[in-house]
């Protein structure tokens, strides 16, 4: 963790401690009950990274994780007060409170029954607890973005994003849409040179909630008139009736209980129901749009989300000074990411488009503006800069870069499938140049995971497989390795005596 | 470019070797940029790099000379060239560096094979 992060967590206990203590000065008793709410959160995050944010989570969060069967969740527990901290997380793309969790729900036999069912749930479930979280956190992202709340757009994705039968879980296509107002926003209040100031907001927060909580005590049972919409998530395939079922009666009883009004697509509140076999969780959703976009402002036509790129550095364990290198970075989403969050270490952009390199340039230019915003008129700089290069070719000496991390051409949007089969074993043979003989380490995405395979069957006396992950890219079985540079260092050929080194 | 990256690179002209290191640079625009000062970073960064020329001061003990320390901050991270040229020392090729991006390609009879 960096010095700021550091730094700003502990402001961030104290500020919340001291503005707790000022409370209780005032008023006591149920009061001071809030400040002590625990609370169950979900996150989605790119499956195949739960145990990567599990960690993040136990870092950042001290909470311990249950990872979830449904692939692509985890839950923790937290206090409210670490709210802020759980969104400023990096490796999880969409997060929601927890209303209740069934491990083993009984479903009944016919359809009509088990709808009658969700109907009834809608009443018996505990939504105050819950509720309160979810107005803590729209009063902190209203405040934070100063800007009306999010439009139709937005809404729009939504549709595509829950809805529909799925037999095998899927990340799903999310929308390609997400425009740079969107991302600006989220952004803005992900930063860490920002977190400063959240320390503060939650505590007046809080302070401002008991205050609106003063003036009417009734708030509770019957909030002010919301506009909602359920989400339903469906994955199993001993079920007999369809999410857009379930979400309609389900939402049906949720709109007769809290007298809210049903929207689709310009909604305050969104209900979560997500059903895996016979789990099912019911949740209110805390982010309205996913956070996976954060840094990136000029996308490209494979742009890599950043929870995904974070996931993936995070796997090679940078440690201070290590020489982060991606030899193609497309927009730039990995070294974006790593400088923002391993800020003390260097990290190089490279590639040979001209096209893409300007736009990492432009990427990195508008993460310099945005710390701006904050530090006032100096500029910081960041420990990153970018390289036009070929990978076959790296101008870089040997052995002096500590971890590679790339997203390799797929051969399906990028390049093609018979380029790869010379591309990924010149690709390995040069990083393997590079990278730090005995401590240096790769991670590589790649979706041709034959090509790839062969290729580092041949390069056993440089490279180590230490792990696989599989991942999902937009419904693509796709996968990270996990490599380890050996010991022995790079020979060039025209240095052996015609003969290949011995593995 | 900052200076850090230039001394991370070397150039791959076909048969230099390690002779393409270090580029002679030559910057016709500069920026100076403040980044925040780590003095571990600066310190345990020194030892990665290959200092040709190292700066007049102590040699010994550098990890705790805070002044030195400060000079390689602002040298290797807070100078950033964003217009000029790298030169490979052996063959005398020219890169060019332009809105502070480098542009190592070759051409397909320049590369190594």
């Amino acid at each position: 963790m960096s010095d700021i992060q550091e730094a700003t967590n502990q402001l961030l206990d104290v500020n919340l401690h001291e503005n707790w203590s000022s409370i209780q000065v005032t008023e006591s008793g149920p009061r001071s009950e809030s400040e002590h709410l625990q609370v169950t959160i979900g996150a989605t995050v790119p499956t195949g990274f739960e145990q990567t944010a599990a960690d993040e989570v136990r870092e950042k969060l001290g909470s311990s994780c249950k990872i979830s069967k449904d692939r692509g969740k985890i839950y923790f527990d937290i206090s409210v007060e670490s709210l802020a901290q759980v969104h400023c997380l990096r490796s999880v793309d969409n997060l929601f409170v927890v209303v209740k969790e069934f491990k083993d729900y009984q479903f009944k036999e016919t359809k009509e029954e088990v709808l009658k069912d969700f109907e009834e749930l809608a009443g018996k479930l505990p939504w105050s607890d819950p509720l309160k979280v979810w107005k803590i956190n729209t009063n902190f992202k209203k405040k934070k973005t100063k800007r009306k709340k999010i439009n139709q757009n937005t809404g729009k994705e939504k549709i595509n994003n829950g809805q529909g039968d799925k037999i095998d879980e899927t990340d799903g296509k999310k929308g390609f849409t997400n425009n740079t107002l969107d991302s600006h926003i989220l952004d803005y209040y992900e930063n860490p040179a920002i977190k400063e100031e959240i320390s503060t907001l939650v505590g007046d927060d809080l302070a401002s909630y008991k205050d609106e909580k003063d003036e009417s005590s009734k708030e509770e049972t019957h909030p002010k008139m919301l506009k909602f919409r359920v989400t339903c998530n469906r994955a199993g395939e001993k079920h007999c009736f369809s999410s857009n079922e379930a979400a309609r009666d389900f939402g049906g009883a949720v709109q007769d209980y809290f007298k809210w009004k049903a929207d689709m697509t310009n909604f305050d509140v969104e209900v979560l129901l997500n059903i895996h076999d016979s789990e099912i969780v019911v949740g209110i959703a805390l982010t309205e749009e996913s956070l996976h976009r954060r840094n990136i402002t000029h996308f490209g036509p494979t742009t890599l989300r950043s929870t995904l790129a974070y996931g993936m550095l995070r796997l090679c364990a940078p440690q201070p000074t290590d020489i982060i290198v991606d030899p193609m970075c497309g927009t730039g989403a990995i070294p974006i990411e790593g400088a923002t969050e391993w800020s003390n270490c260097y990290h190089i952009a490279g590639d040979n488009n001209p096209l893409a390199v300007d736009r990492a340039a432009n990427n990195i230019s508008s993460l310099l503006t945005k710390s701006q915003i904050k530090e006032g008129e100096v500029s910081w700089g960041l420990p990153i800069d970018a390289v036009q290069w070929d990978i076959c070719n790296l101008p870089l000496r040997t052995g002096t870069v500590d971890i590679i991390v790339t997203d390799m051409p797929f051969g399906k949007r990028m390049g093609s499938k018979k380029r790869n089969w010379n591309l990924y074993p010149a690709c390995l043979r040069e990083m393997s140049r590079v990278c730090r003989p005995g401590t240096g380490r790769a991670a590589l995405l790649t979706q041709d995971k034959k090509c790839f395979t062969k290729a580092l069957s041949g390069m056993g006396h440089v490279w180590r497989k230490v792990h696989t992950v599989w991942v999902n890219i937009g419904g693509l079985h796709a996968a990270v390795y996990l490599l380890k540079r050996t010991p022995q260092a790079f020979v060039h050929p025209s240095e052996q005596d015609g003969e290949r080194t011995p593995w | 470019m900052k200076l850090l990256t230039h001394n991370l690179l070397s150039s791959h002209v076909r048969g230099v070797g390690p002779r393409g290191f270090p580029l002679r640079l030559q910057a016709t625009e500069v920026r100076i940029n403040p980044v925040e000062f780590n003095p571990d970073f600066v310190a345990r960064m020194i030892p990665k790099l290959h200092l040709v020329e190292v700066p007049k001061g102590p040699i010994e003990g550098y990890e705790h000379d805070e002044k030195f320390l400060r000079q390689m901050h602002h040298v290797l991270l807070e100078v950033d060239v964003l217009e000029g040229t790298l030169q490979c020392p052996e063959s005398g090729r020219l890169f060019p560096i332009s809105r502070g991006i480098p542009n190592m390609l070759l051409s397909d009879e320049e590369t190594e094979t």
